[in-house]
């Protein structure tokens, strides 16, 4: 299963939407976006995972490095939209109450 | 008991991983067919919470045999014996790969937001039982009881 996303930016706003399965595989995409982002010092970043049907360990390693890459230059990351298998997984790894699920 | 076998071998890569997991969530579909009496209908979703937890904890562990155990084999090739029935899945994975000691791997301190070492922990904590033989060819043993389920639903349900 592909991946999808894109990076949106209005004012200090970033937003990234995730689509399809965030793994193994596709976490090193998602790795490189999440460079840029810190690179660029964006300090106001949501995360739209609506569309995310699948998540592993990789892919919650990905957006851990991005929340505390971000939280490290004094910004806040927002992770929205979050359902069925990832949601599943944040509330295994207890990450529904960092990412306010 | 009305189980069903599948079978399935394949070379043990990454780029094999996405047929690995959809075998096996179509075999929670399956089972999950067969305790309803449903007709399956077609397409491939994982939202079903014992498909989340079968699916979840299997593509954990094929990432690790996959990246560890099989890494720097020329062309190995994994088996997946999967036994479906109206209770559960067990699903079976043999890999050719270097063996591994899961009693070395220490539970995450998810209070330390880890940035790895999450793969075993989800795999143990969605499944009843994760069971492994070494080999060769080793061997790991995944089951899920939907009974299990129903019963933390159960527990979990507000008064």
């Amino acid at each position: 299963m592909p991946i999808d996303f894109a990076r949106t930016d209005t004012g200090d706003q970033t937003t990234l939407r995730i689509a399809g399965s965030l793994d193994v595989l596709t976490a090193s995409t998602v790795g490189q976006a999440i460079d840029k982002i810190v690179e660029e010092r964006r300090t106001r970043v949501t995360v739209d995972l609506s569309g995310l049907d699948l998540i592993d360990s990789s892919g919650v390693a990905a957006l851990v490095a991005l929340y505390k890459r971000v939280r490290a230059m004094g910004g806040q990351v927002t992770v929205t939209g979050a359902r069925d298998q990832p949601l599943a997984i944040f509330k295994l790894l207890r990450m529904d109450k960092v990412f306010n699920l | 008991m009305d189980s069903r076998q599948i079978r399935m071998t394949a070379p043990c890569s990454l780029r094999h991983r996405a047929l690995a997991v959809r075998l096996v969530a179509e075999a929670c579909r399956l089972a999950r067919g067969e305790r309803a009496g449903d007709d399956l209908a077609p397409g491939y979703d994982v939202r079903d919470p014992f498909d989340v937890a079968v699916v979840s904890a299997f593509a954990e562990i094929y990432n690790n045999v996959a990246l560890h155990a099989c890494a720097g084999l020329t062309d190995p090739t994994i088996e997946l014996r999967i036994v479906v029935d109206a209770d559960g899945v067990v699903v079976e994975l043999l890999d050719p790969g270097r063996v591994f000691d899961p009693s070395t791997v220490a539970s995450p301190d998810l209070d330390a937001l880890p940035e790895g070492g999450m793969g075993l922990h989800i795999a143990r904590a969605m499944l009843d039982s994760v069971d492994y033989e070494p080999g060769p060819p080793n061997l790991w043993r995944l089951a899920k009881r939907r009974a299990s389920l129903d019963q933390a639903a159960l527990t979990t349900r507000p008064v």
